[in-house]
């Protein structure tokens, strides 16, 4: 292998950003060896040598993106094996010895099936490029006002004077740049309703582990109602429900949200998914978690109720149907047989896809979630 | 039956085989009988069809022309060779104001199915007339159809097309490559289309376009660039009348850069034409500026100076770094 381009790095994720570089250009590198850690929109990766070589060429500096199949290295000697799909190379001819000669009429396939996609970068004319490399503007960061979406001059003028009264833009990367479009994906296709109701905790004992509470009260839930543990198609209109439950939770950190699955919380003891659940978030914490842990979850559960706020109207990403966000406990004054009496509230914020799932399922889902709530023990 | 031919055997092979399968085939040029032409495009075939099919001419190509129109307004389908594009002048009058238009005149009454063969390009170290590329100023002409192959399968199934084309061809064979390629082609009576570009490599970030014997040029460029991880896309335009622009546009949309390489002088020639129609068509896709590589504004040197004019494969890596490195 000559080039070594980005491997998938899990499930489809497009790019990754270069972070550091393990390794300079004349090392000699082992298999295995690590030579570069990425970032993707899930974590952090290394990447490891797919052979023993000496490194001819690094592509890329460190904060650059890359997207999976780019040359990421290049290895001294050895030959390309990507030598194209189509067409082969006419070796040079000696006398007596026959080479074929191919050729497609016409356009290559590549060029057919790229003439769909292509429209979707910034058009403008080089006058208008050239006076936004000039006011040093990104044009891919403005929308054309002009004909079919042209750029025109006017509107890097606008986007000149913007930057100077209020700086330039940061674009969001990584994790941060990944929720935004995943927020941007939930908003255009998603109906969502929430319901708002509180669970009274006060049969709790001390020390109750309000997190598996509540993870245990959402696998009772979808067992009575599957139909919220499912994804949704809108296109097709068609849905999916799901055997087992793969809880998704959100976990807040400094770099954004992470939101790592929870597996099979139907099946499992609550020692288990509490040793799990810890796992996960400090995998999160570390950048380590797999990306293989961060996709997959059937359903969501958004507790901040160790921070402030008491509801909310949690997004529901797709294909999910549904998502639960659990508030701050508080004391509240309660009406306990015509009697006032101080009790422990738990407070219940249920987002369902109004496009999968009817009101009166959400009601009744959300009524079983309360009961097992309320329940003494588990 | 496969036959591993060099681009001159493969224009023999066409004409041989095209000749058997129909009569009204006729031959003509100088020494292109007795002798089976310069380079020997035509061995053979006069012993094969005899006197009366494959002619040796005087030395008049006024003549050879007007002789090929008459037979082919009325009925035949003459294949005129004229030995050095250089000597085609005097036969200009005959092409341009008969051949390219009797169809027009005649509002289609009469045709002229004629072809006219024609070895051209330099690199071949011969003296003055002999090394010129003047394809652009017969692409001009509404009516003449101008094919140039780059291979020996094209050089073969483009003068069966050309052949059997209802109206006046000129095909320009480049004689540099004339013996530089060996390949096997099945001797199919299988045509390619005239009008039609043919995609030789595949690529995404440059698109080079080219022609005749600067396809080889380009081809080694395209290699050379390949280790610098410059992936072109080459296209032979192979008809540079009618020029087939949507193959063309449809790779600089891709690709968003074009380098145009031709052995003819820049002025007026096909590259012109074409970098117009893409700024025309795709300003838009452009990344960089369209680049041409081609010979100069004078006149062809003899050859001690010929390597100097004639474009290379450097100069074509260059200009793609160039083009590349644009921002």
């Amino acid at each position: 292998m000559k080039y070594f381009k980005l491997p998938d790095l899990g499930e489809g994720l497009p790019e990754a950003e270069i972070l550091e570089w393990y390794v300079n250009e004349g090392d000699i590198v082992d298999l295995d060896q690590p030579l570069v850690s990425v970032e993707t929109a899930k974590a952090i990766i290394e990447v490891p040598s797919p052979q023993q070589g000496k490194v001819a060429h690094l592509f890329g500096q460190p904060g650059e993106t890359i997207h999976t199949g780019e040359p990421l290295l290049e290895f001294e000697g050895g030959d390309d094996q990507d030598s194209g799909t189509v067409v082969g190379e006419i070796p040079q001819a000696t006398k007596g010895s026959g080479s074929s000669d191919e050729f497609i009429i016409g356009a290559a396939p590549s060029t057919r099936s790229t003439q769909a996609l292509h429209r979707s970068s910034s058009r403008a004319t080089p006058a208008v490029r050239a006076l936004a490399k000039r006011l040093n503007i990104e044009l891919s960061h403005i929308k054309g006002s002009g004909h079919d979406g042209h750029i025109t001059p006017a509107d890097v003028e606008r986007a000149a004077k913007l930057e100077q009264a209020h700086g330039k833009a940061e674009p969001l990367r990584g994790v941060r740049k990944h929720m935004a479009l995943a927020m941007i994906k939930s908003h255009a296709e998603v109906v969502p309703v929430t319901i708002n109701e509180d669970a009274n905790i006060n049969a709790w004992p001390k020390g109750t582990d309000v997190t598996i509470r509540l993870i245990h009260a959402i696998a009772e839930g979808c067992k009575a109602q599957p139909s919220f543990n499912a994804w949704f198609d809108g296109e097709s209109l068609s849905r999916r429900i799901h055997s087992n439950i793969d809880l998704g939770v959100a976990v807040d950190t400094e770099q954004g949200l992470f939101v790592p699955v929870l597996r099979d919380i139907g099946n499992r003891t609550q020692e288990d998914l509490r040793a799990g659940l810890d796992l996960l978030r400090s995998d999160v914490k570390k950048r380590t978690i797999p990306a293989k842990e961060l996709q997959g979850s059937t359903i969501t559960l958004s507790n901040f109720g160790t921070m402030t706020g008491r509801y909310a109207n949690p997004i529901i990403v797709p294909p999910q149907v549904a998502i639960l966000g659990a508030g701050v406990i508080r004391k509240e004054a309660c009406v306990i047989e015509n009697n006032i009496a101080i009790q422990q509230i738990l407070p219940l914020s249920l987002s369902f896809d109004h496009r999968a799932l009817t009101g009166g399922e959400a009601s009744r889902f959300l009524m079983t979630i309360i009961k097992d709530l309320e329940k003494e023990n588990t | 039956m496969k036959h591993n031919v060099c681009l001159l055997e493969a224009v023999n092979l066409a004409l041989a085989s095209e000749m058997r399968r129909d009569e009204e085939i006729i031959t003509l040029g100088e020494d292109i009988g007795v002798n089976g032409g310069v380079f020997r495009a035509t061995d053979n075939l006069r012993d094969e069809f005899g006197v009366k099919r494959v002619m040796d001419t005087p030395l008049a190509e006024t003549m050879i022309a007007g002789l090929s129109i008459g037979m082919a307004s009325q009925g035949l389908k003459p294949i005129a060779e004229i030995q050095f594009m250089g000597f085609i002048f005097p036969a200009l009058e005959q092409i341009i104001c008969h051949a390219a238009r009797i169809r027009n005149r005649t509002r289609g009454r009469l045709s002229c199915p004629l072809v006219i063969r024609a070895p051209f390009g330099g690199g071949i170290h011969a003296p003055e007339h002999h090394s010129e590329s003047t394809e652009a100023l017969l692409a001009h002409i509404p009516g003449l159809k101008v094919v140039i192959p780059s291979s020996p399968a094209r050089a073969y199934g483009l003068l069966l097309a050309a052949i059997r084309d209802p109206d006046p061809v000129i095909f320009l064979e480049p004689k540099r490559i004339y013996r530089s390629q060996q390949q096997e082609i099945d001797d199919n009576a299988i045509a390619l289309p005239i009008g039609r570009c043919f995609t030789l490599k595949e690529g995404s970030d440059i698109t080079l376009v080219s022609w005749g014997a600067m396809i080889s040029e380009t081809r080694t460029a395209a290699e050379t660039l390949a280790e610098s991880n410059i992936n072109c896309e080459v296209i032979d335009v192979a008809s540079v009348n009618p020029l087939d622009m949507e193959t063309i546009l449809s790779s600089v949309k891709k690709t968003g850069r074009l380098v145009i390489i031709h052995e003819a002088a820049r002025s007026g020639g096909v590259g012109a034409d074409i970098s117009a129609s893409v700024a025309e068509n795709a300003l838009l896709d452009l990344q960089a500026p369209i680049v041409r590589v081609t010979g100069y504004d004078t006149i062809m040197p003899y050859f001690r100076l010929e390597n100097h004019y004639l474009p290379n494969s450097q100069d074509i890596v260059d200009a793609v770094t160039q083009t590349m490195e644009f921002v």
